[in-house]
Parts: structure tokens; sequence; C-alpha cells
């Protein structure tokens, strides 16, 4: 099963008409690093015309640009950082950031740290982990060119974070997914659903671990680049229901999640979820979730 | 455990003292952390806190962090124009027609930072003519530039 009318297919079962999608490019500026001068007015000087995300705080689209702004003395001293406007989404759903203790489960290569960082104000602590080496330096280096100061990084697996004993504040799962076709020209000859229902087993060991390392009145930012309900809405009816986690409200860009996937019927609280089609952005999928109160 | 780092910092004619309590080290590598990262590091950490530099053959290399903090207290620095600037993070020397302002030490064989006009260090050099002479009169030592040279990045 794959194929890209197979997917296409399955997107429209899901209410979405597929189209071909031109990613626009993206920066996000590090407030704790911009003093002075804007730096919107710094690359406006350079040549690069910038605009205003409108659903994000610090985003701008790369409307013009003669050079790669990976290549600016500003960017190279972490005053802002490249990053796809719908990956700027999960890290902007928690409640209250500051001194509190963050876990950032599959950190590399770093962005969504660096904006994790940022919007802690370099406070608290973040416990960042990934398991490929080479991914790890890739964090390193962006930790080091933004001027993080709150974080460790352990080459530790998502599923072993029991180890640290620690219990978290706040747990950002963004899971390593299938991605999607907005951002990989071959995704549709690369996947099949057999892919899918890997990574989303992988995600639901994940889901658990994250769970158990959780305080009670701690938050979870759940989120994938995939388009595949099995990564998203089926993932988190299952924690719903086996982990014992209930979904929380976001106000964000995206539309409401559906709660009906190919004729199966999820908890109605799945709604909360949001999913972005690609358009604007990549494909996306966010929530946030809270351990149940019990009565 | 720190006199390398003390003695680099010295050599920039810094007053800056750093903490050695709050300084950890994995191999050859440093990390300044604060006192709530001390309580929750463990030994095996991959990166923790703000990376000082690195000891190689008994020789530092200082991180770009460390230089940053340097730069915002009394230092050998240089401001240098914006072409300068572009060239000296592409890995070039400062010629003395690129430097706006000089702080302390003017003199061959000291290190000093090169900043530029926003006060944002840029990395070191060492002074290898006096700075009123023409001509190439500061060696590139490190530059922010680096980031670049290192492994690619992707972001997520």
């Amino acid at each position: 099963m794959s194929g890209k009318q197979f997917f296409i297919d399955r997107y429209a079962k899901l209410g979405w008409k597929y189209e071909e999608v031109k990613l626009k490019r993206a920066i996000r500026t590090n407030s704790i690093n911009n003093h002075g001068t804007s730096i919107t007015k710094r690359l406006l000087h350079r040549g690069v015309q910038l605009t205003k995300i409108p659903f994000l705080n610090n985003g701008y689209w790369i409307c013009k640009s003669k050079f790669s702004v990976g290549a600016t003395s500003e960017y190279l001293s972490g005053l802002y950082s490249i990053q796809e406007a719908a990956a700027q989404i999960p890290a902007t759903l928690f409640t209250n950031l500051e001194d509190k203790l963050l876990l950032d489960a599959c950190a590399a290569p770093g962005g969504k740290t660096v904006q994790l960082a940022d919007l802690m104000h370099n406070t608290g602590a973040i416990i960042a982990l990934d398991v490929d080496k080479q991914r790890l330096t890739a964090l390193s280096n962006q930790l080091e060119r933004c001027h993080v100061k709150n974080t460790i990084v352990y080459r530790t697996d998502a599923r072993e974070v029991s180890r640290l004993k620690i219990k978290f504040d706040r747990i950002l799962l963004d899971v390593p997914c299938s991605g999607n076709f907005a951002t990989d020209k071959e995704w549709f000859n690369r996947r099949t659903l057999e892919d899918v229902k890997k990574n989303a087993t992988l995600q639901r060991e994940m889901l658990s671990e994250a769970n158990r390392v959780l305080k009670d009145d701690g938050e979870i930012v759940y989120s994938t680049c995939s388009l595949e309900p099995e990564e998203d809405e089926l993932n988190i009816d299952w924690a719903i229901k086996k982990l014992e986690l209930q979904v929380e409200e976001i106000d964000c860009y995206g539309e409401k999640a559906s709660v009906n996937i190919f004729g199966k019927r999820l908890d109605s609280s799945i709604e909360k979820c949001k999913r972005i089609w690609p358009g604007q952005t990549q494909g996306f999928f966010v929530c946030k979730l809270k351990k149940k109160v019990s009565a | 455990m720190i006199k390398p780092i003390n003695y680099f910092i010295g050599h920039l004619q810094s007053e800056i003292r750093l903490n050695e309590q709050l300084i950890i080290k994995k191999q050859n590598r440093y990390f300044l952390l604060n006192e709530k990262l001390k309580s929750l590091v463990l030994k095996d950490f991959f990166y923790a806190g703000i990376y000082i530099g690195k000891v190689k053959n008994e020789k530092f290399f200082p991180s770009f962090n460390l230089l940053s903090m340097i730069a915002r207290g009394k230092a050998n620095k240089v401001v240098v124009d914006d072409k300068t600037e572009w060239l000296f993070i592409c890995g070039r020397d400062v010629f003395r027609q690129g430097i706006e302002k000089t702080m302390g030490s003017k003199s061959k064989g000291d290190n000093t930072l090169i900043l530029n006009r926003h006060g944002e260090c840029l990395g070191f050099g060492r002074i290898t003519r006096n700075l009123d002479e023409d001509g190439a009169v500061i060696e590139n030592v490190s530059d922010i530039g680096d980031f670049l040279r290192r492994e690619p990045l992707k972001a997520k």
C-alpha cells in the first residue's frame, strides 16, 4: 500500500484535496540575542526582504534574497534561525515556560531547542536528547551559535528517559515521523503504509515514556510533520485511552483535527488537536496533552 | 583545571573570572554551568550550559560564547567596518583601513577581539603589526564563519 494516488486518496477521505506546494523559506528571530537595531532592518539593509508570518510572533517569510540567509553575520551571531513556519508552532504551545524543567525528547538538529531556550529567556533547564552522534554535534553547534545557556544534551533514546531520574514540567515530543511531500519531492515514491505504521509504533513508545517522566501538572506538546493519521489522530486517541492523557485546547494556526478517521470514531477531544495541511507551510500536526485529573 | 582558560582570558587583558566550581570538563571540552544545571547534570552528558572551549596539545581554543562574554567587558578589541566584517568571517586577516575603533592593546603579538559595528563579537586575531601601520595588521585566528565550515546543518 503505497504510491502517490494511494496517499492522495487517503487525504481526500480526510477532507483535503491534494495540491502541489512550493514551500516558502522562513526564519525565526531569537529575541534574547536581539538588542539595538532590529534584525529585520539589518537584513533589509543587506537586501533581504521579509514578510511577517501572521500567525507567529517571531517568524518571517523570506520574500527575496540574493544570497543564502544562512551565511550572514547576523545568522552566525545567533540573531535568527532558519526554521520552517509550521515547525515554529509546537514550542509556542506551552504555557508559562520560564524557570521550568523541560524535556526536548527528540531534539536534533536543535531548531526547536533554541526556540524553547529563547521562550524561556535562558532560565530553568532544558534536557535535550537524541541518538545520532552527528545530529547531536549539529545540535551543539546550534546551541553555541545562538548563545543558549540552559541546556544539557545527552545521547539518549527518547524511550529511555527514565534513566535520568527526572520528572519534567514540560515535554516537547517532536517525534521522528514519516514526514510529508511538501518537504520531500520523492516522498510518494519513498513511503509506504508499512513505514507509517512502524513510525506510529515508535511514537507510541515515546509517548508512554514521556507520560512516565511527566509531573502530574505537566504538559506534553506532541507534534509530527506527518499527514498520516496513524502518526497523528490515531496515536493521540490511543494515548487518551491507554495512557489516560487528556487533550488541551490550543490556539494556533491549523484546522481542527478529525474525530472520524476512515470510518473509525475517535475521542471527541481530538478535535482540539490541530492539523496543518500543506499550503502556506509544510504539513504538520500538533496537540497539547496533560495527565487526566481524577475527580 | 581552568589554568589554560584563565591564561587566554588574561592575554586579552580581560578582567572576567570564571567560577571554577561551575566548570565541568568532558574529554578535552570545557563547559560553564549555573547552579540549576550543576544539580542536574550527569557524567555522560554530551553538551551542557555554555561551551567555553577545548584544549588540544596544551593549547586552549576558545568558543565563540566565551569570546562574546569577554567582549562585553574590558578587553583588547577592535571594531571593524562592514566590508572587513564580511572578509573576516570568510577567514581573512584584518587590514588597518578596516578598523574603526581600537580598545586596549595595539601591540604586536597580543590577541584582540574583532567586533562589528553592532558590538557583536566575530572572533579574535593576533596583532601582527602595530595597529597604526598600513596593511594586514591582525591575523585571523578564529571567526564565526567556522559555524559554516563545520558539518552542514539542516534546519528542522
